[in-house]
């Protein structure tokens, strides 16, 4: 990976593209059982067995705010390590397209609402060819502050 | 040097001993004249020293050598111990553990200078030895006395800058007793008994280190039986270009002065021999004998023995201890599961109908196999409780002499052990509930003489095991706790209505001490009574998967009672299902499975229960606190009753599968769960089923 340029992966929710850095993620795995777990916050789906350790699972479109997940066969689980040496937690898409590399040319900033939940996570936005993509800012969407939610 | 490396080594050693310190010193303030407690302290305090010194660390070293050099004293009879002398001490104890507390966090001693406490000492030392010196005539062993001031011509009294003999400063030294007997001793041998006194180059940089060869060059031809300044000093470099030393040899003193000489930057040394008079050597000699002296020489030159008895505490910070035969019992399992696996895999590689058999066979072992590992494993995690209580007696010693009132610790069941992740956690809440009793249960002396009981109170603490959990008392035979008190007071800060305060049981008005800003106290000390204490004790206690309870008489005391898990990672389970979802629940405090027909379900004050074997049992339907729809049943429920110490709760769930043994899994740090969910584990077809904990329902 040459400096100055990142590589993200691509997934798709209701048409929009959102980009996970790929430097946090460990795996992408098939969608499969998910246990619920009473109790815990609304925007995670439970958690489910990963060779042997225990995953949670987020939902992304929960998170972000949009409608509810309705799983196919390109349903993706991508495995995330917030922090380095700690423990992953998993966020659940769609649909996983690619992986693309950008430039600090290609990004772009845009000034959000604070209301419009969405565009909280973003650390930037991306351009590939005629996309804008969601750059998401993987730490804040999974490690929460103690108040919210 | 580079002393980093050792760091561990270092800190894990420190507080061995500073716990030997801190049991020791103990002792001694009850038994003032132990002289086997007073050479542990003694021993404990001069390791700390070469250690702290090693690692360069010089407050704690020269706390430690004031700390040793009272303690010198002590041992040879020449001070007694005073009240005041143990405060100090315990004084010098609490600031040596700041400083590796310090050291543990920074890496440095901290700002903190404890420099009082080693004023304090030397006061000590000054007015402990003048006490003695008055007391004469009485004692017998200890002449020091105006007869050997008259009989030594040569020696006066310890000053350097005494010039009587010029530059022959040996011989302005004193002797003590024990080297007058070795003097006499040596003269009875026929042995001469030479002093000197060795003047280094004032451009000698290392006089430790040179000294040291001077001293290893002179005990080539005897054996040097005192040194002045002494030998810790000259290894510390605590003088400034002159010694004197004291051999016993069948050299003359020319020879032996000839041979200090030899070594590089040495400018002078003087020698004579150190006469004694007939009668002293007698006096002397019968003296020896009786006590059967040996020479000091090794004392002299501090070759103390380093190895400090190694009590078997396990560390708990960063290592733990082992015993060998944990470890032995955990290879011969590991042996075994080698063997069975090898069976499995030679069963495997034929296979036939007739070896079906074999192979249930074969399982079966191989269960029973990993049962023990796993025990085995557990085993070796864990560690006595004792490591953990045995600051509080000290504590409660001190507290005893806070509050100006007298009490007594009584501990059983030291021995109990817990998981190591627990002990380190569970010494904050023990010693909340320890001060609790000691400031608020127990009434003052006085008080308690007045209504009849023994005006020292009495605090218990009990460790247990019963079944699958370890408890723990904390009791106190004091006032109890007034629950009047508690409802008057929660309703006149209005946290409570007045219904409410009707309405409420007996236990919930106790339990109500769990909670935040709740307090009987009327006056807030400062070891308690602020009312934030109970409900953090709580919330550390079921973060940990234990729970607390607390019991009160009023007039006769209070107990509370703390249970934690004992093993952690297998467990015995049952697999249930609830609301169409599947999960375990362990069996520990499982009574029974019944089958229960749903008339029999009745209702008391508004609470669903049951009638079973002359006990009214509570129902739980958990599905509704799991929220989920429990399947309906036609005739009959399936209640899982289950114990909490003295209570019992009946669950409803919609199907058993059966008994198994699972693996505790967490279920990571980033989801929430009710509390009920204590963890997960992963079945055999990798579903993952959560664990539920039974007892947070009661």
């Amino acid at each position: 990976m040459q400096e100055g340029r990142l590589q993200y992966i691509i997934a798709t929710l209701d048409k929009e593209l959102y980009g996970f850095d790929v430097r946090y993620i460990e795996s992408i795995i098939e969608m499969q059982k998910i246990t619920r777990v009473p109790g815990s916050q609304k925007h995670y789906l439970g958690v489910v067995n990963l060779r042997g350790e225990i995953i949670p699972v987020m939902s992304l479109r929960r998170k972000l705010g949009l409608a509810d997940d309705e799983f196919t066969d390109v349903s993706r689980i991508i495995i995330v390590r917030p922090e380095a040496g700690d423990e992953t937690v998993g966020i659940a898409v769609d649909e996983v397209n690619e992986v693309i590399t950008l430039g600090i040319d290609a990004l772009d900033t845009l000034d959000y609402d604070k209301k419009d939940v969405s565009s909280n996570y973003n650390i930037a936005i991306g351009k590939s060819g005629d996309n804008l993509i969601n750059l998401l800012n993987i730490t804040k969407l999974i490690i929460e502050e103690e108040d919210s939610n | 040097m580079d002393v980093s490396q050792y760091m561990e080594m270092f800190i894990d050693e420190s507080e061995e001993h500073l716990q030997s310190l801190n049991t020791h010193i103990l002792v001694l303030e009850k038994e003032p004249d132990n002289s086997e407690t007073i050479n542990e302290i003694f021993r404990a305090a001069h390791s700390l020293k070469g250690m702290s010194g090693t690692m360069g660390y010089s407050k704690m070293q020269k706390l430690t050598h004031d700390m040793e050099n009272v303690l010198q004293e002590v041992r040879n009879g020449n001070m007694k111990v005073t009240s005041r002398l143990v405060d100090v001490l315990f004084e010098g104890l609490d600031a040596l553990e700041a400083y590796l507390e310090n050291i543990q966090k920074d890496g440095n001693e901290g700002p903190k200078d404890y420099s009082e406490i080693s004023k304090s000492l030397n006061e000590i030392l000054e007015e402990g030895l003048k006490a003695e010196d008055g007391k004469t005539e009485d004692k017998d062993k200890k002449t020091e006395t105006k007869e050997e001031k008259s009989s030594e011509v040569e020696s006066e009294k310890i000053k350097k800058t005494d010039e009587k003999h010029g530059k022959y400063k040996f011989k302005d030294l004193y002797f003590e007793e024990h080297e007058k007997k070795a003097i006499a001793k040596a003269h009875s041998l026929g042995l001469n008994v030479v002093g000197l006194t060795i003047y280094l180059q004032e451009y000698c940089v290392l006089k430790g280190a040179r000294a040291f060869m001077v001293n290893r060059n002179i005990e080539e031809y005897g054996e040097i039986i005192k040194l002045y300044p002494s030998a810790q000093d000259l290894e510390d470099e605590n003088y400034d270009f002159d010694y004197s030393a004291f051999v016993v040899t069948r050299e003359s003193p020319d020879k032996i002065a000839k041979v200090a000489s030899g070594v590089s930057e040495v400018k002078e040394v003087v020698a004579d021999y150190i006469r004694m008079s007939d009668e002293e050597i007698e006096k002397y000699s019968i003296a020896a004998e009786q006590e059967k002296l040996k020479l000091k020489a090794d004392r002299i030159l501090g070759n103390k023995p380093r190895t400090v008895k190694k009590e078997k505490k396990t560390v708990v910070n960063r290592s733990v201890r082992v015993d060998i035969e944990k470890l032995d019992a955990l290879m011969n399992q590991v042996s075994e599961l080698i063997i069975a696996k090898n069976s499995l895999v030679s069963l495997s590689e034929e296979p036939d109908e007739s070896n079906e058999g074999e192979f249930d066979e074969l399982l079966d072992y191989l269960e029973r196999i990993t049962t023990n590992l796993h025990e085995s494993v557990m085993k070796v995690r864990m560690v006595p409780i004792e490591s953990v209580v045995n600051r509080f007696p000290r504590m409660v010693r001190d507290i005893s002499k806070q509050l100006d009132k007298q009490m007594e610790l009584y501990m059983t069941g030291e021995e109990t052990e817990l998981d190591r992740t627990l002990i380190d956690e569970i010494g904050e809440p023990l010693m909340h509930l320890l001060r609790n009793a000691a400031d608020h249960g127990l009434e003052s002396n006085e008080e308690r003489a007045l209504i009849g009981k023994e005006p020292v109170g009495s605090i218990y603490l009990d460790a247990y095991q019963e079944g699958n959990t370890v408890v723990i008392e904390v009791r106190d035979d004091g006032g109890g706790i007034n629950t009047e008190n508690i409802k008057k007071s929660e309703l006149e800060k209005g946290h409570i209505s007045q219904e409410q305060a009707d309405a409420m049981t007996e236990k919930e008005l106790i339990d109500l001490l769990f909670k935040p800003s709740v307090s009987t106290a009327e006056k807030i000390t400062n070891i308690s009574g602020r009312g934030v204490g109970l409900d953090v004790v709580k919330t550390k206690i079921e973060a940990l998967g234990g729970d607390i309870e607390a019991r009160t008489e009023l007039g006769q005391g209070s107990t509370f009672i703390i249970r934690l898990p004992l093993t952690l990672a297998i467990l015995q389970s049952l697999m249930v299902v609830i609301g169409g979802e599947r999960y375990a629940i362990p069996l520990g405090n499982i009574q029974t499975v019944e089958k229960i027909e749903k008339d029999e379900i009745k209702t008391l004050q508004g609470k669903e229960v049951i009638y079973l074997r002359d006990d009214i049992i509570p129902i739980i339907r958990v599905a509704e606190v799991l929220d989920c729809e429990a399947e309906k049943k036609e005739a009959k429920e399936i209640v899982i009753i289950f114990k909490k110490g003295d209570r019992q709760g009946g669950l409803v769930i919609d199907q058993l599968h059966g008994q198994q043994e699972i693996v505790i899994k967490s279920i990571g740090k980033y989801i929430k769960s009710h509390k009920i969910v204590s963890g997960a584990t992963i079945l055999g077809n990798g579903d993952v089923a959560l664990i539920l904990d039974v007892n947070s329902l009661i």
